[in-house]
């Protein structure tokens, strides 16, 4: 112990002295304080001492910056490198067939950036070169035809904001509280701004014939992902997209092309989307019989749950942002219907005896993240958190107890059930559920 | 089928001859109200026209044995599904789970679950082997079908799946699939006095998550905040930032991190070598080092804090 401490102080000074040199000499002052020390601890010193805080001036103050275009495509500051995708080990087989989490807890407003969007592969991440990416339709339409990206990128384009969430996000809390943070209990989920052509358009080009009804989206990756869409949706809002927040979609996120059916199973928004086949009836493939059906207690399943219901979460306090000292808190989270808009979500504090309805802090955009926050007056005694979702269409968000009573605990998917954090007196949070 | 190629370019010369012929209005009838993209020829549709439904529709000529089968599977499949459909390390079980429905942990397999015969054969054929999809055989797909229907007690060992039969084999599950019945909740938006506040209990709890920084990241030791920050200047860093990509999983021929054996020679040459290949770039027999992992705005000296750092983990 006595060592440690030793050690610690060593690792402090050397810090200190580092902030007080120049940028580039700090740097090679602090790797050779690194070398003499093994590294350990260094991180905590530096950002513990010296800060040039009031009335000291940090060394960024005194010295100059690096030049334009050090970085041609810019990123998040190194401070924020924790804000990154986790996975959970255990969860798959393997890590080519697997999913990771988007850090929710640490995001703001309603757009997920690009490069934390959760991911979600079935054959792993194909590297699709667009010059040779085709998207071809057929099937039922007067007009089989294929389109490169130069193509589709000269239709009439469309950006709606619109949020994407696996259906199984959630899914491993059915039967009890079972994630220790936020990333894991709600992060196959995200929310973008998408743009692409109206696959009615597509649709339309190709001259769909009358008696058509389904149709089969394709993947061009290893896994071949298919699901039967039904006509109405693709007549209706589902977009063919090649962007996100801005620029070309990410590799993650089917670049070149992918689908998007806003407020539907991100299962179903297939990625590196190279072919629709217009029919009439579903294929009934195995993402949508074997996989994303919803077992019930009868034994019976539910196929073609394509929508994904009202559902809402508190992301501070969440486990990673547990909270500071008792007082006047600022309390905010995320809501979303894939029915529409959010039209109120309520919070209660105490377990779900009393509710006050929260106030938007974002945009309402009809099946898109949509953020609220609320003003509390915590006494620092322990607390249950809850947020509880109302979409236009008056639907409420409901309880476990109402969403096992009627599907059970078998389901895996769409499970959007009120969510309850247990806020302990030293300000941590834990993920329980309550009668 | 095999004749269609041919008979296809036949008709393309034909086709071309008779173009100059066809009148300007007619060919732009032809065309959507765009006009973009290109029409997709009847050949073009087959090479990628891999889907089959229910009806058998999509289903090519051919046949397989569940003998055949046997041999095929025990190559192809049983190392991660189980020499009896049982499931090996996690990936899915094929067979089993008779009954199991309703259970408290229902086991779903192409027996207890699955819905239709064609799913199988078009999802062997599309998605498997896992390594390499669409490797197989339209025979090689009949077979392995039959014998993952024979693992599952739904056909003889004698059986031979074809094109013709399979729209009448039928899963046992196949009647206990229905339609969307949603919402199937009624929760009502009450406000004050929801419920007795005496029967409220926790029934379930998560491991406590420990925010990184250890449990001093609470508020009664300090802000939380500051603990949430991480440095730049650490060799795992900077690794996890710049080298995990490739180096955590051996992706494009990188040495992982940890395995010794592949790093031996390497760290033999010297750290002054690693240093220069992670800086300046090196192409090797397994693979290509990209300059700085090709992060070439990263500082050398960071570059060097990662290597050290993996050569730490991988002695």
């Amino acid at each position: 112990m006595q060592k440690q401490r030793e050690l610690d102080q060593l690792i402090r000074s050397v810090a200190e002295s580092g902030e007080k040199l120049p940028v580039n000499e700090r740097r090679n002052f602090l790797k050779n304080g690194l070398a003499l020390l093994g590294g350990a601890g260094v991180a905590a010193a530096a950002r513990g001492a010296g800060e040039g805080v009031p009335p000291g001036v940090p060394s960024w103050t005194r010295s100059l910056g690096s030049s334009v275009n050090t970085n041609p495509y810019g990123m998040p500051s190194p401070h924020e490198a924790h804000v990154k995708r986790r996975t959970v080990e255990w969860l798959t087989a393997d890590k080519i067939a697997s999913v990771s989490f988007t850090p929710l807890a640490d995001l703001k407003g309603i757009i997920t950036p690009s490069g934390v969007v959760f991911e979600r592969y079935h054959a792993g991440l194909p590297d699709v070169n667009p010059d040779h990416h085709r998207l071809m339709i057929h099937g039922m339409v007067d007009r089989p035809m294929i389109f490169s990206m130069d193509d589709l990128m000269r239709f009439p384009s469309v950006s709606m904001i619109r949020f994407l969430e696996c259906p199984a996000n959630g899914g491993m809390e059915w039967r009890a509280a079972q994630m220790d943070r936020l990333q894991f209990s709600h992060g196959m989920l995200a929310c973008c701004e998408w743009t692409g052509v109206l696959l009615s358009t597509l649709l339309q080009e190709c001259g769909v014939h009358k008696d058509a009804s389904w149709i089969l989206a394709e993947g061009s990756d290893g896994s071949h992902m298919s699901r039967s869409i039904p006509m109405e949706k693709a007549m209706d809002d589902a977009l063919i997209v090649y962007a996100q927040n801005g620029e070309m979609l990410r590799p993650e996120q089917g670049y070149p092309v992918r689908l998007i059916n806003p407020g539907w199973e991100g299962n179903t928004c297939v990625k590196w989307l190279r072919r629709l086949e217009v029919g009439d009836q579903p294929w009934y493939h195995r993402e949508e019989t074997s996989k994303y059906t919803d077992l019930l207690p009868s034994g019976k399943a539910r196929e073609f749950t394509f929508v994904q219901e009202a559902n809402s979460v508190l992301t501070n306090p969440c486990p990673e942002k547990p909270l500071g000292k008792p007082g006047k808190l600022w309390v905010e989270g995320l809501a979303w219907s894939g029915r529409g808009r959010i039209k109120h979500v309520d919070v209660s504090f105490d377990g779900g005896v009393t509710w006050r309805e929260a106030r938007f802090t974002s945009v309402v955009e009809p099946r898109a993240l949509t953020r609220f926050g609320i003003e509390w007056d915590w006494n620092g005694n322990p607390a249950l958190l809850q947020s509880r979702a109302v979409d236009e269409t008056g639907y409420v968000q409901p309880t476990y107890r109402q969403l096992r009573d009627a599907r059970g605990s078998s389901s895996i998917y769409h499970k959007n059930a009120i969510h309850t954090w247990k806020l302990n007196s030293d300000g941590s949070v834990v993920n329980v559920q309550i009668s | 089928m095999s004749r269609f190629p041919e008979f296809a370019k036949r008709l393309g010369a034909v086709l071309l001859l008779a173009a100059p012929v066809l009148s300007a209005p007619a060919l732009a009838e032809k065309a959507g109200h765009y006009g973009y993209g290109t029409p997709a020829t009847a050949e073009q549709i087959a090479g990628w026209d891999i889907d089959v439904r229910p009806d058998g529709k999509g289903l090519p000529p051919g046949e397989g044995s569940v003998e055949d089968g046997e041999y095929l599977y025990e190559e192809k499949c049983a190392l991660c599904h189980g020499s009896f459909g049982e499931s090996v390390g996690g990936y899915p079980a094929l067979a089993g789970g008779d009954g199991s429905l309703t259970d408290p942990r229902p086991k779903k397999t192409v027996g207890s679950y699955w819905r239709y015969t064609s799913t199988l054969w078009d999802y062997i054929h599309r998605a498997m082997p896992f390594t390499q999809p669409e490797s197989l055989e339209d025979d090689e797909v009949y077979a392995i079908t039959a014998y993952v229907l024979h693992l599952n007690d739904i056909v003889d060992y004698d059986f031979v799946l074809t094109q013709d039969n399979l729209t009448e084999v039928r899963l046992p599950n196949e009647d206990n699939f229905i339609d969307e019945e949603r919402p199937d909740t009624n929760n009502k938006r009450c406000m004050k006095r929801c419920k007795d506040p005496d029967q409220i209990a926790i029934k379930s709890e998560a491991a406590a998550y420990v925010p990184e920084g250890g449990p001093d990241a609470l508020y009664s030791e300090h802000e939380p905040e500051e603990d949430a920050v991480v440095t730049t200047l650490t060799g795992s860093g900077v690794y996890e930032r710049h080298c995990a990509l490739c180096h955590a999983d051996g992706i494009g021929g990188a040495p992982k991190v940890g395995d010794a054996g592949p790093w031996a020679d390497r760290i033999a040459k010297g750290m002054d070598t690693l240093y220069r290949h992670a800086i300046e770039g090196y192409t090797g027999d397994d693979g290509i080092m990209p300059p700085k992992g090709g992060f070439v705005n990263l500082p050398d000296d960071e570059v060097r804090l990662a290597v050290d750092y993996i050569v730490e983990q991988s002695q």
